[in-house]
């Protein structure tokens, strides 16, 4: 067996086993929590259990006299020691025209709490169970506030306020498009459909909990951050920025296996400065491990958006104008990206795929005494792209016409490729009719109502749906850098600063290593996940493969071109002369050379290396069409999928073991936004009512298992150097209108008509079977 | 403190335990098996299963004395040797994980349910599986895994 037959086996495009499970199937993993340092200490918090109060007081003193407490913060000891508050600058406008506003978020509260679960003291001891008892012996004086949830009720006069400079609860308002132009499409069209739609609030849910350890090299004044994070870089940055007297310099962050991030590890937590803080006064290791309760309350949820969507359209269905009024729910801080998610990002790819000329898009991002927002799975695209699909199916009712039909009828041609946008993004390419067109052979559209009258013989009633669409990756930081080793035992380093979450990109890259190097998979080293060894902006955003991949092959060619000079000074050739194959240097027409490792040994630091670096030219955008079949049994609302089909237009693809993963992994998390899971939080006292997986229903084992998954890869993106576009995010945006058209579909096959739209997610059996019998929930607009 | 005799992964274990603690605390801490996560506090997420007597159990929701004199398998001790059980080799090869953040419960639970019912329909691996969260694979790819180690291990005469 030849080398090259070996790496051909494990190149890009191939279906390679992932380098990453040999240490995880045998529970060898590195999680934060799996770190044990010796003179350990345990900081645990102490959380709110009100939704909105003023702290009177923190006394302390009874947790400091317990035994094995070693020290106790409250907001007001942080602020003493010189610890800044968070950054969360709210980069829009307010309606007023004044900039946008939030309280100040501290690390641990001030002087007031916004929400359940908000910090107000942290209690590090010598065991855990010390810390515990420590934070029980904390005596918080609290004045309990009046308190608001639902951003229609925040708005309204007289709702408390959380944030001075917005009297009006709202933070940041931005509206998109022509106003103008899209009320008179309006006025000529000669359909208008109008939805209410609330897209839930979301708990993203990563297996692992957050996991902080800090530790301080007394003799440098260096600090080590361990912890489960997507974003290394972003946590230095902000550990340093918070901590007085702290360079970026004098902290390392370092990030081993990350149990799911799914967006919600992004970006440093108040947690993270906490935790730090005390590793440097206390001058011994502190971990911090978060209760799952904790993860509910204070990580960052996803989502929460009610909106008022409007769709105009001629006799023919062209859509002429698209129109919304959003109302977002930040939670009790607004959060940069919290924000940014909900005023910019999603509406970004509002008209989707279909050439829409005029847009009127008005989003006010509200606070509420909720946790805040941030990324979640999609971030802002789910939730645009759920207001179109339904719009368009709902317009379809309306005119009698094949759901498909009316979206073939608006998609975007390939011949306007490149094609700009309302909203200023540029499309490179896109062939969205075929993608529909083979999703509807996939899922046999035409013999659906065979399908519908076998379950209607069961007693079932079924409904279809489907989704076409396309997503925004990338971000927005495209660019990515690589640094390469060679190292004489046989073994090739890439050195990159984003950071796997689950979604196996060491596997990914290694392939595309494998594709310029020529060896064994095995004998690649994918490093990440250390910010003294590279900086970046970590992994979100589906961007990881398309602006990292791209760099790892950069840098891998650099090298060898490099190692060709080496070879011709260890050969006494011209480099023109040398070319390389498998692992190997050869002058060109003769049988003298030298192996890339052994050429490694020779150099005087017993290495070859190089740097490369690659950015992107523009936002990646992925496209399919997803067609979701349910059943439901009509005695008590229970819903369930019968046939889910999907076509996806990424490119090139890497590691198809791996993307299938990730769309049809995706895919059921978006299915558990339509079908189950809610963040709910008491109206009256602001009480979060779903703190564990007992009240939150993640999807379970029996959610579905019969996915059709095809790729077209016949499209490539034309702004990156592989071609490949991010797949991360597209199966849990598409699943979810589609899962929710299918069951709209059934309900309005019942006689409820039109009315069947009047449905809100999650459409648990109850939500079901009430609309069965025309009963709704609906939106109640101030 | 009370004195505590059992078996992990096939080997004896005496040591002192304090009464309140959890198997799981025990694992991961004194015995440095941190293969066995925790990822809640209500014993719903089943990334903490292990065997006990050959069970699938949560080692959250017990007292590490409640294994006295009983034999305890973490997913540490699944492999046979230097191979990969043939569930660890199956959720490889299935593409069963992807953060495996989750694996070592899911593979614990798979394990008890293979020695109860060694063939099992892809109904009854759901349904042993209802006590293990995944957030990243959909389940699609956990119970084809389960399934083709059942086959293996059948085709082969082999036991879980």
């Amino acid at each position: 067996m030849s080398t090259t037959v070996e790496a051909g086996r494990y190149g890009s495009g191939k279906a390679v086993r992932r380098v990453e499970d040999p240490a995880l199937v045998r529970g060898a993993g590195r999680f934060t929590d799996d770190l044990t340092r010796a003179a350990q200490t345990h900081l645990v918090f102490l959380r709110s259990p009100h939704a909105h109060a003023r702290i009177r007081n923190v006394d302390t003193s009874a947790a400091l006299a317990l035994p094995g407490v070693l020290a106790v913060y409250s907001g007001a000891d942080l602020v003493v020691a010189g610890v800044k508050p968070m950054g969360n600058a709210v980069p829009f406008p307010r309606p007023d025209g004044q900039p946008g506003a939030s309280a100040t978020r501290y690390a641990i509260a001030l002087d007031r709490v916004r929400y359940v679960g908000e910090a107000v003291a942290a209690v590090v001891a010598e065991s855990r169970e010390a810390a515990m008892n420590g934070a029980e012996a904390v005596m918080v004086d609290f004045e309990d506030l009046p308190a608001v949830t639902d951003p229609l009720l925040a708005i309204r006069a007289g709702a408390p306020v959380l944030c001075d400079q917005a009297p009006d609860n709202i933070a940041a308002e931005m509206r998109h498009g022509d106003a103008a132009a899209a009320d008179d499409a309006f006025k000529r069209a000669a359909h208008v459909v109008s939805l209410d739609l609330v897209n839930q609030r979301l708990a993203p849910s990563a297996m692992e909990p957050r996991v902080v350890l800090a530790e301080l090299d007394a003799a440098s004044g260096r600090l080590t951050v361990t912890l489960s994070s997507q974003m290394p870089t972003a946590v230095r940055d902000g550990i340093a920025n918070a901590l007085p007297g702290l360079s970026k310099e004098q902290v390392r962050v370092l990030v081993g296996d990350v149990g799911g991030g799914f967006g919600m590890k992004t970006g440093v937590y108040p947690e993270d400065i906490v935790v730090a803080h005390a590793a440097r006064s206390l001058k011994r290791p502190v971990k911090w491990c978060a209760q799952r309760l904790e993860e509910f309350s204070a990580s960052v949820h996803g989502r929460d958006v009610v909106t008022k969507a409007e769709l105009a359209l001629d006799a023919t269905g062209k859509v002429l104008a698209l129109r919304t009024r959003s109302y977002a729910n930040v939670g009790g801080y607004a959060m940069t990206v919290g924000v940014a998610i909900q005023l910019l990002i999603g509406p970004w790819v509002s008209t989707s795929i279909y050439d829409i000329p005029a847009i009127s898009l008005h989003l006010s991002a509200v606070m509420t005494n909720t946790t805040p927002t941030g990324a979640y799975r999609g971030a802002g695209r789910p939730e645009a792209i759920y207001i179109i699909e339904r719009l368009m199916d709902a317009a379809a009712r309306e005119m009698k016409l094949d759901g498909a039909e009316l979206r073939r009828r608006n998609m975007i041609r390939p011949d306007r490729m490149p094609y700009k946008n309302p909203m200023g993004q540029t499309y490179d390419v896109g062939q969205f009719e075929k993608m529909l067109d083979q999703g509807l052979a996939l899922a046999d559209w035409g013999g659906y109502e065979a399908r519908r009258a076998a379950s209607k013989a069961r007693g079932r009633l079924r409904g279809r749906g489907i989704a076409t669409f396309l997503e925004w990756t990338g971000g927005n930081a495209l660019s990515e850098q690589v640094t390469v080793n060679v190292r004489p035992e046989g073994l090739i380093e890439l050195t990159i600063a984003t950071l796997p979450m689950g979604q196996g990109i060491a596997t990914s890259f290694a392939q595309l290593a494998v594709d310029v190097f020529g060896v064994p998979i095995e004998q690649i080293r994918i490093l990440h996940g250390d910010t003294d060894r590279a900086n970046g902006f970590g992994s979100a955003g589906s961007r990881s493969l398309f602006t990292g991949g791209s760099a790892v092959q950069v840098a891998s060619e650099r090298t060898v071109e490099h190692a060709k000079e080496l070879a011709g000074e260890a050969l006494e050739a011209s480099p023109r002369d040398i070319e390389y194959r498998a692992g190997r240097f050869a002058i060109v027409g003769t049988d003298r050379g030298i192996g890339l490792f052994e050429l490694a040994a020779k150099q005087p630091d017993a290495r070859i290396s190089a740097d490369g670096a690659a950015t992107a030219g523009a936002p990646s955008w992925p496209n399919a069409c997803h067609v979701c079949e349910v059943e439901i049994d009509p005695e008590t609302g229970a819903v369930e999928l019968a046939a889910y089909a999907s076509v996806n237009d990424i490119g090139r693809v890497v590691s198809p073991t791996i993307v299938r993963g990730q769309i049809e992994g995706g895919a059921v998390q978006g299915i558990g936004q339509a079908l189950c899971e809610q963040v709910v939080y008491d109206r009256d006292s602001g009480q979060l009512l779903t703190a564990s997986f007992m009240d939150y229903a993640l999807p379970h084992a029996d959610t579905f298992r019969g996915f059709e998954t095809v790729f077209d890869t016949s499209v490539p993106c034309t702004t990156n150097l592989l071609g490949a576009k991010g797949v991360g995010e597209l199966g849990t945006i598409g699943a979810t209108p589609a899962v929710v058209n299918a069951v709209v579909d059934a309900l309005a096959g019942t006689g409820l008509g039109g009315d069947a739209e009047r449905v809100q997610m999650p459409l648990t059996a109850p939500v079901v079977w009430r609309a069965l019998h025309g009963d709704f929930d609906a939106v109640a607009w101030g | 403190m009370t004195s505590l005799r059992i078996q992990v992964n096939g080997k004896p274990v005496e040591t002192d335990v304090a009464p309140q603690t959890l198997l799981v605390d025990l694992l991961r801490g004194p015995l440095a098996l941190t293969g066995t996560h925790q990822g809640c506090d209500t014993a719903q997420c089943g990334a903490c299963t292990v065997l006990l007597d050959g069970l699938a159990v949560k080692s959250c929701s017990m007292l590490a004395l409640q294994a006295q004199g009983r034999a305890v398998t973490t997913v540490e001790g699944l492999a046979r040797g230097d191979a990969p059980h043939p569930l660890q080799e199956a959720f490889m090869a299935c593409h069963g994980l992807q953060c495996g953040f989750c694996t070592p419960g899911m593979l614990m639970s798979a394990c008890g349910l293979l020695r109860q019912v060694p063939q099992p329909s892809d109904a009854q691996i759901v349904d042993a599986l209802e006590g293990n969260l995944c957030r990243c694979t959909g389940y699609v790819n956990i119970v084809a895994a389960v399934q083709q180690a059942a086959q293996v291990m059948a085709a082969a005469g082999e036991e879980a």
